[in-house]
């Protein structure tokens, strides 16, 4: 035991003060929180502006109802959030006004200017221009004002008072809410648990291809220095593959710790919904035995590698089932009962993954998550049986990569 | 004391080591020779436990060898190599705790060896800043660290310059005179001919010869002289007291007849020629090595 204990601190002690792992510590989860974050406050950043958008208005009967409906859009300061300016006269003819208006644009003076035509049929074309697509925001709102001065006006010649059109546009909007077995029900916002997996599922998937390259890596080191042979005559293969497993969890665990603090931070600074964590338990307990899962099978696969080059190989194979889950995703939040999603949360590759996910967009039964925590624990049982019996052989073959035949040998033996 | 006994270790359809059988005195250095592949390293790991023996026991002080054993073993492997990006005091105290020493003892045993071997300002370095002499020094500390009461060196002097050698050549020694026993593996003839009193010679897997050094060489020795003078080396083809003479520049290394005793034969000798040297040869190693080995092919 002393010496289990002697070879895991030093597997940890010699990776924890590597740069390579400080920063991958920091780096993971601020990744993560860009990709996932970014956008939002993209948005956000793009908010408390005013826009001044032109019109050109042909038949001269919309801009002052636009500018009137607009003032309705404020921003969050109070301020109006658009500046609406008729353009009708800045040039005598239309094509003058389109020139200018266009030069305005590209100049920035303008945000964008929105076209009104009224065709003979009465029909109305309208055309936004601007400097860019993806003024979605701005559009749908002018759509929305448009079509309600049409049905207004069409509904007014009908005789129909407006009143009846305000009842009309007042909508139906459909509350989200998601039905556990207790019977409670919560309203968190779907995205944000979706998210939540996908950020379990990806610091995972980062957490087992960082430690387990560095692992294999090390492994590459003591067998072509033969360091492994001083090893071996201090230690039985046992100890040693013990003790590594050992190191790899506590670095695994460090990672954790430090990123449930950011994790905790966050929501602290109620970026994140203390709700989003409310599945946290069994969501650790598929982190962990799915670390610990591929942690082994990394010891005993890394055991049988030669070069930086194969281990590669091995940790991207080992990624790309890894990355499984977000096939089976998007059926698995729109049908619960989509057979792959049932199949993979049964395979040991793949249920920390795909039930990371399911637990956050799904009301995954007890039953379902007792079953597949016990097939992971057997599955890390008898994974690292067989990576022992592997690694004892493996480490002290060099040379040639042994062939699926020989592993299979050395698993009988 | 290490008896090796019928010792057999087959990879798939090489057999490496071939039925082989010997013992370590206390004390003593023992020299496992052979050329490179005659299996020494593998005789080396098996007693080391490191890989399995098809066949055959290995006793260390009376009982079958286990892992309980390793805190007395000492092991210097032939391909060196290190943590390189670890810390030398670091590397050295890992190794010392993984044969239980306590931390403060190991760096006690640390402190005291690289001390000794002059590269004790390199104690914080990091294993890679330093020369690949002194890296192998470290190495060496790693396999003495605990103290061991055998020592098992695979060819310890590859990649030292001579000063260096000298030094690990005396270290040898020291522990010898503490009492310790050596298992000394190597295809340099001429050292282990200097360090060792018991041999065995490998090769291809199969035991050549082995027991005492000085009588190995007796056995083998016949009777050789070496003979320097000045002139002509052809008078020698034609004399019936020589069975076999090889012609250098200044000298000629002769065998004689068993029968002729050398100081007749020198007498002899400074009669027709001026002699300048005469010595008596014992053979080397390497030459009882060669002739053995050719007289197996034969």
């Amino acid at each position: 035991m002393k010496k289990i204990i002697t070879i895991s601190l030093w597997e940890y002690l010699e990776k924890v003060k590597t740069k390579a792992f400080i920063l991958s510590l920091i780096i993971t989860p601020l990744l993560i929180i860009t990709v996932t974050l970014l956008p939002s406050l993209l948005i956000q950043e793009d908010g408390p502006k005013v826009e001044v958008i032109g019109i050109i208005d042909t038949s001269g009967i919309y801009f002052n109802y636009l500018e009137e409906e607009f003032q309705k859009h404020k921003l969050p300061n109070g301020q109006n959030n658009y500046l609406l300016i008729n353009l009708n006269k800045i040039s005598k003819t239309y094509d003058g006004i389109k020139r200018i208006a266009d030069k305005d644009v590209v100049k920035n003076l303008i945000n964008g200017y929105l076209i009104i035509e009224t065709t003979e049929q009465n029909s109305v074309f309208a055309e936004y221009r601007s400097n860019l697509f993806g003024n979605f925001k701005v559009v749908a709102r002018f759509e929305e004002a448009l079509n309600y001065f049409k049905t207004k006006n069409v509904l007014e010649k009908a005789g129909v008072p407006s009143r009846v059109l305000d009842e009309i546009q007042d909508r139906t909007i459909i509350q989200q809410r998601k039905i556990s077995e207790s019977g409670k029900t919560t309203d968190l916002d779907f995205l944000t648990t979706f998210f939540l997996s996908v950020v379990f599922i990806l610091l995972l998937m980062m957490m087992v291809v960082y430690s387990g390259q560095m692992l294999v890596r090390s492994m590459i080191e003591e067998k072509s220095s033969r360091l492994i042979e001083m090893l071996i005559s201090s230690s039985t293969p046992d100890e040693l593959l013990t003790g590594k497993l050992f190191g790899l969890s506590l670095l695994g665990i460090t990672q954790i710790i430090i990123w449930v603090l950011i994790g905790m931070s966050l929501v602290a600074s109620s970026i994140l919904p203390v709700a989003a964590f409310k599945n946290i338990i069994p969501m650790l307990a598929y982190f962990i035995l799915g670390f610990l899962f591929y942690a082994s099978l990394f010891v005993g696969i890394g055991s049988t590698v030669n070069t930086e080059q194969e281990a590669q190989h091995i940790t991207t194979y080992l990624s790309l089932i890894l990355m499984l889950p977000v096939v089976v995703a998007m059926p698995a939040i729109q049908n619960p009962d989509f057979i792959l999603t049932k199949v993979f949360s049964y395979i040991p590759l793949t249920i920390p993954t795909v039930m990371l996910l399911r637990l956050n967009v799904q009301n995954v039964s007890n039953l379902d998550i007792i079953i597949s925590l016990l097939i992971m624990i057997f599955s890390v049982f008898i994974v690292t049986k067989v990576s022992a019996k592997i690694f004892r052989i493996g480490i002290l073959s060099y040379g040639n990569k042994p062939t699926l035949k020989e592993i299979f040998q050395w698993i009988k033996e | 004391m290490l008896i090796v006994n019928k010792l057999v270790k087959r990879f798939n359809t090489t057999l490496a080591v071939d039925n082989i059988s010997f013992t370590v005195r206390p004390g003593k250095i023992f020299g496992l020779l052979g050329p490179n592949g005659a299996g020494k390293t593998t005789t080396i790991r098996t007693i080391l436990n490191i890989i399995k023996p098809t066949s055959g026991e290995i006793i260390f002080n009376g009982n079958p060898i286990t892992y309980e054993y390793y805190n007395m073993i000492g092991y210097l492997p032939e391909e060196r190599g290190l943590y390189k990006r670890s810390r030398v005091i670091d590397v050295l105290v890992y190794f010392a705790s993984l044969k239980n020493l306590s931390n403060k003892d190991a760096t006690k045993s640390a402190d005291f060896w690289l001390k000794k071997l002059n590269i004790y300002n390199y104690r914080n370095k990091k294993i890679e800043q330093l020369s690949k002499g002194n890296q192998q020094k470290i190495q060496l500390i790693a396999a003495i660290i605990h103290n061991p009461s055998l020592l098992i060196l695979d060819e310890p002097f590859t990649g030292f310059d001579p000063i260096n050698q000298q030094e690990v050549k005396d270290l040898i020694l020291s522990f010898v005179s503490e009492g310790k026993t050596i298992i000394l593996s190597t295809h340099q003839m001429e050292l282990a001919e200097k360090l060792c009193e018991d041999i065995l010679l490998l090769n291809n897997g199969k035991e050549v010869s082995s027991g005492n050094l000085s009588d190995i060489k007796k056995h083998f020795g016949g009777n050789n002289i070496r003979l320097g003078f000045t002139g002509d080396s052809s008078f020698l083809d034609h004399l019936p007291e020589i069975l076999k003479h090889d012609n250098y520049n200044n000298y000629s290394d002769i065998q004689l007849r068993d029968d002729i005793i050398p100081s007749e034969f020198l007498k002899k000798m400074i009669r027709k020629i001026e002699v300048n040297h005469f010595s008596i040869v014992e053979p080397s190693l390497n030459k009882i090595f060669i002739d053995l080995i050719k007289k197996i092919s034969d």
